[in-house]
């Protein structure tokens, strides 16, 4: 009986500093590193996906350097710019493309947010992302040189694309495993 | 080295104290019941099964096996009325609810729909989902292949008519 008493507060302790750990946690995974801030200016008066697709590229190159606390970081990073995207200069037709495309890279932020040190639930989900990223740039243009890359081994051997700023092919789906593994399919 | 009799006699005292203090820690923890997750949105047409045409197989399979952690509505144990038990399984129910709640899966934009179709597809043929702690207890949660057979091959088929739209 005593041990079942014992054991049952020494549960409950735990579980309480569980909770607090990850309490504390919250506000720091908040405060990343920003990415490199661009020279490029933006006209305020029209919208711009271009803070989207920057975070976009610094997730893209954490990953190509097979650093998955960066990646993170940079998952991150980005939900917290989508937060502040202002969408009253959108209307109609594109207001709902728009938030048809960011509900989902949220989706994805979220969880290469949330598994640092789990690069290949990181690399899942980022082969949707780089598709949300890719229709977001048909979509809303861009005023940076971009190109659509494409890996036919990634996602399982089904092949995947990834959006870069380089033509030079770094490949985010294996890192310095195959780092020239793919080939440029588009330029924006 | 040998403690005295009365060294002996003390840590007892002290030992029983301990278990005392924490006896009625345990019993005080009782008192505390966090919100509980029955029924809130029930019935809504952001359902899962008002998205898609859902068989009732798949259905079934999804509500007995998912539904709990998925969903606005959950089916307690009773043992979830012992606390920190209960604490426990509400984070869990939260944190579940939070990655994908079947009651408002309408909410979702079909983009992210069809991610939340293809996570639910590898969670399941990769044994991620359902959870093994939770399908200890419920054993009529665990999927048998030609369950999660079923599944799978309802949610390629939905994919399919997805893709062939856009």
């Amino acid at each position: 009986m005593k041990n079942i008493i014992l054991s049952a507060v020494v549960m409950s302790l735990v579980f309480v500093s569980c909770n607090q750990k990850n309490k504390q946690e919250e506000p720091v995974n908040m405060e990343t590193k920003a990415p490199e801030v661009s020279t490029v200016k933006v006209n305020p008066n029209s919208f711009s996906i271009k803070e989207i697709v920057t975070d976009y590229l610094f997730l893209k190159n954490a990953l190509t350097k097979d650093d998955s606390n960066a990646t993170a970081d940079a998952g991150n990073a980005m939900v917290a710019t989508l937060g502040k995207i202002d969408m009253s200069k959108l209307s109609g037709e594109n207001m709902k493309t728009y938030m048809d495309i960011a509900d989902d890279i949220k989706e994805h932020a979220v969880h290469i947010g949330d598994n640092a040190g789990n690069i290949v639930h990181q690399r899942e989900h980022f082969v949707l992302l780089s598709k949300d990223i890719n229709d977001l740039v048909q979509t809303f243009g861009t005023e940076q040189k971009l190109y659509q890359d494409f890996c036919p081994m990634a996602d399982e051997g089904k092949g995947a694309i990834w959006i870069s700023e380089v033509k030079d092919i770094k490949n985010p789906y294996f890192g310095s495993e195959m780092l020239t593994c793919g080939s440029v399919r588009k330029e924006f | 080295m040998r403690f005295s009799e009365k060294r002996i006699l003390e840590m007892k005292s002290i030992l029983k104290k301990i278990l005392l203090i924490g006896f009625i820690i345990f019993l005080l923890m009782q008192f505390y019941h966090p919100a509980r997750n029955i029924g809130f949105g029930q019935g809504l047409t952001a359902d899962f099964t008002r998205v898609y045409h859902v068989p009732k197989n798949v259905e079934t399979i999804l509500r007995t096996s998912c539904y709990d952690c998925h969903s606005n509505k959950t089916d307690y144990p009773w043992y979830s009325n012992i606390q920190p038990v209960g604490i426990f399984m509400e984070n869990h129910i939260k944190e579940g609810k939070e990655d994908l709640n079947f009651n408002e899966f309408g909410y979702y934009s079909k983009r992210r729909q069809n991610s939340k179709l293809k996570a639910i597809s590898k969670e399941i043929t990769e044994n991620e989902m359902p959870l093994a702690s939770y399908t200890l207890i419920h054993k009529n949660a665990v999927l048998s292949t030609s369950q999660k057979e079923l599944v799978i091959n309802w949610i390629h088929k939905i994919q399919d008519s997805i893709s062939l739209q856009n």
